[in-house]
């Protein structure tokens, strides 16, 4: 929860090439903000503590990241006076990339050097089929047609009563010049139901997300996908990225089932009145079909 | 060897009902493979900001959009700021207007690069008199672009300028490395400025106050004019607001030949800034 009195922040962002081994960017951004009813103060002042707390992560996560050789990286390690330290890494590997977080950086790198060793060779063509949502990234379309429509104070759909969706919303401000917004914290998509089948021999797997908006004014979720695979039998091929943007309802009518643990998805980096936060994202194997 | 640039900045900005006050310094260093930068001392002095005159736009923008229309973002901003690098120093000040205006299922879209709000004024005249998208969503071919429009048109037909256009970059004031900005034509892609827009931001090159001119300066009165925009330009696609005549509707316009280009009128905060002109496509 945010002080509404005083605010400090201490925050660490640098890049490297992971091949070359270089540091190509590196920022160093602290400051204050005091809000006073509907003034906000704001200066560039450093609290020491918060700079010990962000160096000593900062710390931990170069040498983490030493250990990665292809690539390029971007890891903003934060130490704020409203919820303590937070590091985010965002990597990427050829067109792909994903957000993750010091825990799970080694196993997000693997799974995107996995993935970025596959070449996209088809078009995604008919999305009539099965879509199915693997690794948490159903987290990523719920984002998109609960999340925000919640901090927009949009109607609530009427999702299938065996869907849960869970997205908190907390004032939460990306630096110290910021406003703070009410925002999502998190998404936790979880299935109440079990003994749901997902399809067997034709449907797309959606495995990355690259990015999603919702359009309050259309009430409209556009989600462009940068890692498929298309599923036919016992073949599977890459998908070039493409983009799926339908009305909200008609992603409440399509969703046909969960399956599976939930699972966590790399990351999210919501951006919102240009203010970027991480959301923590997690979900089953959802199943849509949009007819 | 490294370039050393400093800033010292003070910024008041109205958003969405809240007044933030700022005041930073900063260090940005940068060589032939890292950039780095970090706050500094305040050490140069900087006058006040009144702020009187976003007290008095803001209040003014909320007396001209009124119901059925809403403001659904606000911003107006007011900043001064002197720039160092190596034994140069220059001082800029800025005013910025980002307003989103909505109607039924359409946004507005209308940024300023001072306090002047006939452009506001205008298209919320016209806004309100919107037919449903689903009645007048079309494609239109021929077409004015209002200064507005242009302006915003600009920066994304660098590479892409049909031979009959010549973009140029206008003088004045200095760029992201203290250099004069001097007239030249940028139409072939060559940037001799840098833009920096935050001493946070990596420098790059890029052409500043374009302005977009043509042996052909008639422009056709009886065609529908683009008032506004509906949402960001996306490659050479506009989505903008139009009118002709009592009519009012949404279209979107796909830029594939530009035809005249009247006298440049007014400056807009678009990449690195555009002058805006009545344009038929």
């Amino acid at each position: 929860m945010i002080d509404s009195k005083h605010f400090a922040i201490v925050t660490r962002d640098e890049s490297w090439s992971l091949g070359s081994r270089l540091v190509t960017e590196s920022r160093l951004i602290h400051g204050s903000a005091d809000q006073r009813g509907a003034t906000i103060d704001a200066r560039d002042d450093r609290d020491d503590e918060l700079l010990v707390l962000c160096d000593r992560e900062s710390d931990r996560v170069r040498e983490a990241i030493a250990s990665l050789r292809e690539g390029r990286a971007r890891a903003v390690v934060t130490a704020r006076s409203d919820s303590g330290v937070s590091a985010t890494i965002s990597l990427s590997v050829r067109d792909l990339s994903v957000v993750t977080t010091l825990p799970h950086l080694a196993a997000d790198y693997e799974m995107l050097i996995d993935l970025a060793s596959v070449s996209a060779i088809a078009d995604a063509g008919d999305l009539g089929v099965p879509l199915v949502w693997r690794n948490g990234s159903g987290a990523v379309l719920m984002h998109e047609a609960a999340g925000h429509p919640a901090e927009d104070d949009q109607p609530t759909l009427e999702w299938p009563s065996w869907l849960r969706v869970e997205t908190p919303l907390a004032m939460r401000r990306e630096s110290f010049t910021d406003v703070p917004l009410r925002r999502m914290a998190q998404v936790t998509v979880t299935c109440v139901e079990a003994g749901f089948s997902p399809p067997s021999s034709r449907y797309i797997e959606i495995l990355l997300v690259a990015g999603g908006r919702y359009e309050p004014l259309a009430d409209r979720v556009s989600l462009s996908i940068s890692a498929a695979n298309r599923i036919d039998g016992n073949e599977s091929i890459r998908l070039r990225p493409f983009m799926i943007d339908e009305p909200r309802e008609s992603i409440a009518r399509s969703l046909r089932g969960a399956s599976g643990d939930v699972r966590r998805y790399p990351g999210v980096i919501c951006s919102k009145e240009g203010q970027n936060v991480f959301v923590g994202s997690h979900s089953p194997d959802l199943v849509t079909e949009f007819r | 060897m490294s370039e050393i640039y400093r800033k010292f900045g003070r910024t008041l900005r109205y958003e969405n009902g809240t007044i933030v006050r700022s005041d930073e310094a900063g260090e940005a260093i940068e060589d032939a493979q890292t950039f780095t930068c970090r706050p500094i001392a305040h050490t140069v002095e900087l006058p006040p900001i009144d702020g009187g005159a976003i007290d008095e736009t803001v209040s003014e923008i909320h007396s001209i959009v009124r119901a059925p229309l809403k403001i659904e973002r606000l911003i107006v901003s007011e900043g001064i700021a002197e720039h160092q690098f190596g034994d140069r120093r220059w001082r800029e000040t800025t005013r910025r207007v980002h307003v989103a205006i909505t109607f039924r299922a359409l946004r507005a879209l209308i940024d300023l690069g001072d306090f002047d709000l006939a452009d506001v004024r205008m298209i919320s005249g016209a806004l309100v008199r919107a037919v449903p998208v689903e009645a007048g969503t079309h494609t239109e071919a021929r077409i004015r672009l209002a200064p507005n429009v242009s302006a915003a048109l600009l920066p994304a037909l660098l590479g892409l300028v049909p031979p009959n256009i010549q973009l140029t970059q206008t003088a004045g004031g200095f760029d992201g490395k203290g250099s004069a900005i001097e007239t030249c034509d940028v139409s072939i892609g060559q940037w001799p400025n840098w833009f920096r827009p935050s001493y946070r931001v990596r420098p790059v090159r890029a052409p500043f106050s374009l302005r977009a001119s043509c042996d052909v300066t008639q422009i056709v009165e009886d065609l529908p004019r683009a008032i506004a925009l509906l949402a960001p330009i996306e490659r050479l696609t506009m989505s903008v607001l139009c009118v002709r005549g009592a009519t009012v509707f949404p279209a979107t316009v796909r830029v594939a030949r530009i035809d005249a280009v009247s006298e440049a009128v007014r400056w807009y905060p678009y990449g690195a800034g555009s002058f805006g002109a009545e344009m038929m496509l």
